[in-house]
């Protein structure tokens, strides 16, 4: 998802959310009633976001039923009720379907990159009164990962998501297009590449002496209990995982996780208390009594880190990058307007707007202290954005009063506008804009300097 | 890619704007009837900024606190001019978010640090709001312009402030919003309303139905419960029924940000 920046949080919800990958999501309503936790930064100060990589790619493009779930995992709409209002899709948590480790949410974290899904906030119902948050898992590779859940609970991942949408987040029943959309997107998302990965899940290329004797430890049966190792839960001949549930020492039964990627998967284990390799492996040393050296437990992290690995996790979110999100989900309309789709229409208008909005505000208006020049550039691109966003607001009133060819006239110079006049206007404007990381820093050390000031007086 | 001249001259073409309607209406007497709603409002926020020196003076934080949110009340219902007609005062009165002078500015010493160490700030407030007071008994109005801050502000409002808005530390933002909606019934009644209504009645109504909902709207009791996806929905549909309306009024239809040259 593109997304977007969020100056924290749900104020909407009167609470704190961190990290939400949003531009424009939020600040505490009352700043002064909550505190963010150390490692938590506001999303706006990320410029780099996770890279995604899609598997129909790589077959000549993504079919619509992908566009059509990537857009509803991005709508807060899907979620309803208190998401919508705060602007939360299932991209908020998981970020261009990778998890994302800064969220944070008082009442529902109890530290950055978990979340209860069992609280208070979203649905009083499955409120379980336990403040037990779980780590928000990456969706890279989910096709291979199933049963689905941290503990595994479910087989399907249909109906995973299904149980999220209607009973975690209390949201409408969706439709069960949009529920195979949903599917089809998330199974599309892949892991990134790890050149060094071979056959068998073995490492190759230019492997260093501590990766290699960190492989044998991985493969080595335990010492009191030889019909364990950690290969034969993580099985490198598969996804690293062997899609059971194990009692590993942290209090229950947890679905074995992939070590695809893990690099970019912190915090650790099915509640993400570790936040770093060490610390498992310190954790495995001491429950299982495996008595490792220190520099056996460095050549485990090493190794782990090596299998963990992937191509480019970060790409840089700048306009282009937006723009090419928002194509995915204009295509959607391509076809939902012939068809006269006026819920497909809505959402797809609501969405995409939203997103064109939220990238208006990467180009500051003339009353932000925080940049100065390029006026007219600013200018230009804050313009056609806003343009486009009524263009699209004419397509939904239309398909909503069945003038589809009118709809489909405005749509055909909405596509127009968007293959050449747009982004060349907002590369213009980009020097002056938030994707320039001095403008981009300078904007939101002043909104810091604010906030602080309204906490340092209570 | 191409040029930022030729990508602008696209946009402009494809969206039409610039080309004027045949049909003229007489709402040229109409905007000069807004005068003196411009000259009440920023007159209040003048007023508010004077009492808001004076509170400072003695160090009242309090009164300060309720003068400051009376003048910002008067700021906000005339933003369907500020931008559009006087763009220099707007920047130094509303900057933000590191404000060095304005309403923004006075706000974060106020509400943020408590202090009413803010008498500089105030006199420079009051001094930007006396001239553009001032200005307003000989202004030009024209409709276009103000026809354009309608549609400006009205997408403004779209943005619903969830985010706390800009006087978020004041926590004034709602009223930030009902203010600007307030304006922008006000413009729309008094300006352009009757012109359009002898127009096309069905789009009069249907631009009244939109500022009524938006009105509806921003009367929640709190900013977590506006219905935001609601809002930028009435906001968008009135932005483009006043453009379809521009042609009716015998006017270009309006462009999203002032100063675009």
């Amino acid at each position: 998802m593109i997304v977007r920046r969020a100056w924290i949080g749900a104020l909407a919800l009167g609470v704190l959310v961190a990290g939400l990958h949003e531009r424009a999501a939020a600040f505490p309503v009352d700043g002064d009633q909550t505190t963010l936790p150390p490692k938590t930064e506001l999303n706006e100060d990320a410029l780099d976001k996770p890279r995604e990589v899609f598997h129909s790619e790589l077959a000549g493009g993504k079919s619509y039923m992908i566009n059509l779930g990537d857009l509803a995992f991005n709508s807060p709409g899907v979620l309803g009720g208190v998401a919508r209002q705060a602007g939360v899709s299932c991209g908020t948590c998981h970020v261009n379907g990778a998890g994302n480790a800064k969220l944070f949410m008082p009442k529902m974290s109890t530290r950055p990159g978990n979340f209860d899904t069992t609280g208070p906030l979203f649905n009083p119902k499955a409120d379980n009164q336990v403040l037990d948050p779980v780590r928000i898992p990456s969706l890279r590779g989910a096709r291979y990962l199933a049963p689905y859940g941290f503990d595994g609970r479910m087989p399907s991942l249909r109906d995973f998501v299904h149980n999220v949408i209607v009973n975690e987040f209390a949201g409408p029943e969706p439709s069960p297009g949009t529920l195979d959309a949903i599917v089809a997107y998330i199974q599309d998302i892949d892991f990134l590449p790890n050149p060094s990965l071979g056959p068998g899940g073995r490492l190759v290329g230019k492997i260093n002496e501590s990766e290699r004797r960190g492989e044998a430890l991985f493969m080595k049966p335990f010492p009191h209990d030889p019909s364990l190792s950690c290969a034969g839960c993580h099985t490198p001949s598969g996804v690293f995982s062997d899609h059971l549930q194990h009692d590993i020492g942290s209090g229950g039964l947890f679905k074995t996780p992939t070590l695809r990627n893990a690099d970019f998967n912190a915090p650790y284990f099915h509640d993400g208390r570790f936040d770093s390799y060490d610390q498992v492996v310190a954790h495995f040393d001491r429950v299982f009594d495996l008595g490792l050296s220190t520099q056996d437990q460095r050549d485990l992290v090493a190794y782990l880190t090596a299998v963990g690995d992937g191509t480019q996790p970060y790409e840089h979110d700048g306009a282009s990058a937006t723009l090419k999100e928002i194509n995915g989900f204009t295509a959607v309309l391509g076809a939902a307007i012939p068809a006269g789709d006026k819920d497909i229409v809505a959402l797809a208008v609501d969405t995409i707007g939203n997103e064109l909005r939220e990238l208006t505000e990467q180009y500051p208006d003339h009353k932000n202290t925080s940049v100065t020049g390029g006026e007219q550039q600013r200018v230009m691109a804050r313009s056609a954005l806003k343009d486009l966003v009524l263009t699209l607001r004419r397509i939904d009133m239309a398909v909503a009063d069945g003038r589809t060819a009118d709809a489909a006239a405005d749509y055909k110079n909405y596509r127009y506008l968007m293959a050449a006049a747009v982004p060349a206007l907002l590369a213009g404007a980009q020097p002056w804009s938030l994707f320039n990381p001095a403008v981009h820093d300078s904007h939101y050390a002043a909104l810091r300097q604010v906030m602080q000031s309204r906490h340092m007086s209570h | 890619m191409i040029g930022v001249r030729t990508a602008a001259g696209l946009m402009l073409l494809a969206l039409g704007i610039g080309l004027r309607a045949a049909i003229a209406a007489p709402i040229d007497d109409a905007a000069e009837q807004y005068r003196p709603y411009m000259i009440e409002g920023i007159g209040q926020a003048l007023a508010g900024a004077r009492d808001l020196r004076e509170r400072i003076a003695v160090h009242d934080l309090a009164g300060a606190k309720k003068a400051w949110i009376s003048a910002r009340a008067g700021w906000e219902r005339s933003e369907v001019f500020t931008a559009g007609f006087v763009p220099e005062l707007d920047a130094e009165i509303d900057a933000w978010p590191n404000a060095v002078s304005g309403f923004h500015a006075v706000e974060a010493k106020l509400f943020g640090a408590g202090s009413t160490d803010a008498l500089a700030d105030v006199d420079e407030l009051v001094r930007h709001l006396d001239s553009l007071h001032g200005k307003l008994y000989g202004m030009t109005l024209s409709p276009q312009g103000l026809l354009d801050g309608t549609v400006r502000l009205a997408y403004e409002v779209g943005e619903g402030k969830a985010d706390g808005g800009e006087s978020r530390i004041s926590g004034t933002s709602l009223d930030d919003m009902r203010n600007n909606v307030a304006g922008i019934g006000f413009a729309y009644r008094t300006i352009f309303g009757p012109a359009l209504g002898a127009a096309d009645t069905r789009l009069a109504e249907a631009v009244d139905a939109r500022i009524r909902q938006l009105e509806v709207i921003v009367a929640a009791p709190d900013l977590p419960h506006v219905d935001i996806p609601a809002l930028r929905r009435a906001s968008e549909e009135l932005v483009v029924t006043l453009q379809s309306a521009s042609a009716k009024l015998g006017l270009q239809r309006p462009t999203l940000e002032a100063n675009l040259k």
